[in-house]
């Protein structure tokens, strides 16, 4: 189910990219093929920490808050002390616990995730901006290795990627934390039930959000070249629309980190085609926007589609074996995670 | 006594307002003045129209995130019909025509074609940003009639026009909402959409309905906006959301749908309204001011959840 849900997006984004290289020669080539990875970078590292909360059916809306204190704290940070080891470990530790705090606020108060985490949105930013009293703050040039610079000729950017993907994959789908996270998006009775470590799992999953949102804030820094005010807002619609566009339910459950990335690339896909249209940058929300509201109505009515074969199969399957069919398959897989 | 007592333990949001208000007239002498409450009334006008949407939306346990850059794609188009027509009267048809669209639009999308409200209205909400900033190169309108800018102005009784706007669609709305089929429907949906459909009641059509009614309140508020600021702006809605929603859910509002009412907005509305004028007159920065806020929105709604009713928020 959910391998299909990556595959779709992959092909659109095929087929996307197919039609920019009939229309623009330059396209095809390896060289803006990296960059066009390097610069969904970003949004893509954001993406795969929010497939985990959206899987669990949270919601983060403090990220691109969480982005502009830890951009604000590592340029601060670095130009009191020039401290290269401090300002890293400061930068994602904070990254790291205010996305933590964020769970442990869904947890304790038990209000929605949407609300709380607005609330923190206006926190975070807030506190970010009276540390640094609304000034930008350039960083030193050393900084643009992790933006610009290259290991094995390969863009710094993209190999962080790879690896936060690779890290994200093997969490999702080898771990005990990425089956609770699945089966609390699931149903988080059931898995209240079933004595699972909710509240850890929700913390853990928040707090990891947070981290590889610190992690995107250092590439971001080194593209953009230092603090500005800008940094963050509206980044997290962007970051939501690549998870949803990835396949990932918004009720939780089902989706891939894999999809997100790719979904975070057809975003940065779609930019570059209406830049090669020459079109207006205001024309560019109206676009995202469609697509997006494309992309759920399709997903909408083939999830009906699939819903109806399943129900039909399943009521073939009942005559058959009825006791095996009870058995739900998360369940199955938790049986089985907790065992091992 | 007792039972007013008990009115208070049950409004905790109005607990929120009294001690505001008296806090910040002991803080500031200029506070406790006509002038102020006169330019604070005015000033929340828009976000009060377009909370009460909010509400409605999240009483049937939906959410409308474009609500806010409808405001600004109203506020636009009006702005241009106006300049070019100088008519109030078809620039305030366009707002609410336009809103009404966005409504429609997101109404079928949730109401028929059962899309998440989240995603289709931030997919909405784009949309509508564009729109606003595409027509309007970005920039503010130019060509208001004067009439709109004295609008603007105009104080009737010691409360300005655009706020008795804002007060007739919250009466409007509180009729609505508890006097007519449409408005116990809604509750029913929002606090079981089950058992409402069980009990016969139209619920797609009912889902549709409450973003439809979102749809002409941005539209209504996005058309206020421009007597506030005597132009229409591209941007206006652009940072309202967060003020919009913290207003429905510190007012008590849940998002689950089925608790609250249009009346609890209203003081919702007041509970922001007064901190950001009181905390302006204390010379606090914006950044203070929005730390401060987020914590007040996170403190009251969680105070609303455990005082004002045991469901979750």
């Amino acid at each position: 189910m959910s391998r299909q849900k990556w595959v779709a997006i992959a092909i659109a984004t095929v087929v996307l990219a197919g039609v920019l290289s009939s229309v623009s020669p330059v396209f095809l080539t390896f060289s803006n093929f990296q960059a066009i990875l390097v610069q969904s970078s970003v949004t893509a590292i954001m993406a795969i920490g929010m497939t985990f909360i959206i899987l669990t059916a949270g919601i983060d809306i403090s990220v691109g808050a969480i982005l502009f204190v830890s951009s604000a704290l590592f340029a601060q940070l670095y130009m009191d002390t020039e401290s290269y080891p401090l300002a890293f470990t400061a930068t994602l530790t904070c990254a790291t616990l205010l996305g933590a705090l964020n769970g442990v606020l869904v947890v304790k108060f038990k209000i929605s995730p949407l609300i709380t985490t607005l609330a923190t949105y206006s926190i975070y930013r807030g506190a970010a901006i009276h540390l640094t009293g609304a000034q930008n703050i350039p960083v030193p040039r050393e900084m643009g290795f992790w933006g610009n610079g290259r290991v094995f000729g390969i863009p710094v950017p993209i190999l962080i990627l790879i690896a936060v993907l690779i890290v994200g994959i093997y969490v999702l789908s080898r771990t005990r934390l990425g089956v609770y996270t699945r089966a609390i998006g699931n149903s988080e009775r059931s898995a209240k039930e079933t004595n699972l470590p909710v509240n850890k799992v929700l913390i853990l999953v928040y707090g990891f959000s947070g981290l590889v949102t610190g992690i995107a804030a250092l590439i971001l820094l080194a593209r953009v070249g230092g603090l500005q005010s800008g940094i963050g807002i509206g980044i997290e619609f962007s970051v939501i629309a690549a998870v949803i566009l990835g396949g990932t339910k918004l009720t939780g459950g089902s989706g891939t980190v894999l999809g997100s990335v790719i979904g975070a690339v057809f975003l940065v896909l779609i930019d570059n085609g209406l830049n090669l249209l020459n079109a207006s940058p205001y024309i560019y929300d109206i676009v995202r926007g469609a697509v997006l509201l494309a992309a759920v109505t399709i997903d909408r009515y083939s999830a009906v589609r699939q819903r109806a074969a399943l129900e039909a199969q399943r009521a073939q399957r009942i005559e058959l074996d009825a006791p095996s069919a009870a058995r739900s398959e998360i369940g199955m897989e938790v049986r089985r995670v907790s065992q091992t | 006594m007792q039972s007013s007592l008990r009115f208070l333990k049950s409004y905790p949001a109005l607990q929120i307002v009294a001690v505001l208000l008296v806090g910040f007239s002991l803080l500031s002498p200029y506070f406790l003045t006509t002038g102020n409450f006169e330019a604070m009334l005015g000033v929340n006008a828009v976000v009060l129209i377009a909370a009460i949407g909010m509400t409605v939306v999240f009483l049937a346990g939906g959410i409308d995130l474009s609500i806010s850059t409808v405001i600004s794609a109203s506020a636009v188009i009006a702005g241009l019909v106006m300049a070019q027509s100088d008519s109030v009267v078809a620039g305030a048809v366009t707002a609410v025509v336009v809103g009404l669209l966005f409504g429609a639009l997101n109404g079928v999308l949730i109401g028929y074609c059962r899309l998440t409200p989240f995603i289709t209205t931030m997919a909405t909400q784009l949309i509508a940003r564009g729109i606003a900033f595409v027509l309007s190169q970005g920039i503010a309108v130019k060509g208001t009639p004067y009439w709109m800018l004295d609008f603007g102005f105009m104080v009737w009784l010691g409360i300005p026009a655009v706020t008795l706007v804002a007060l007739g669609v919250v009466i409007a709305s509180g009729v609505a909402m508890s006097q007519t089929d449409w408005g116990r429907h809604i509750m029913l949906v929002g606090s079981n959409a089950e058992a409402a459909r069980h009990a016969g009641i139209n619920t797609r059509f009912i889902d549709f309905s409450v973003y439809l009614f979102a749809g002409a309140m941005a539209g209504v508020a996005g058309f206020i906006s421009i007597a506030n600021l005597g132009n229409a702006i591209p941007g206006v809605g652009d940072t309202l959301l967060l003020m919009i929603i913290g207003a429905v859910v510190l007012g008590g509002t849940g998002m689950t749908g089925g608790e609250g009412s249009v009346e609890r907005t209203l003081l919702g509305v007041a509970i922001l309204a007064i901190l950001t004028n009181g905390l302006n007159l204390l010379g606090i920065p914006f950044y203070d001011q929005l730390i401060i806020q987020g914590v007040l929105i996170f403190l009251g709604t969680w105070l609303a959840m455990r005082l004002g009713s045991t469901r979750s928020t």
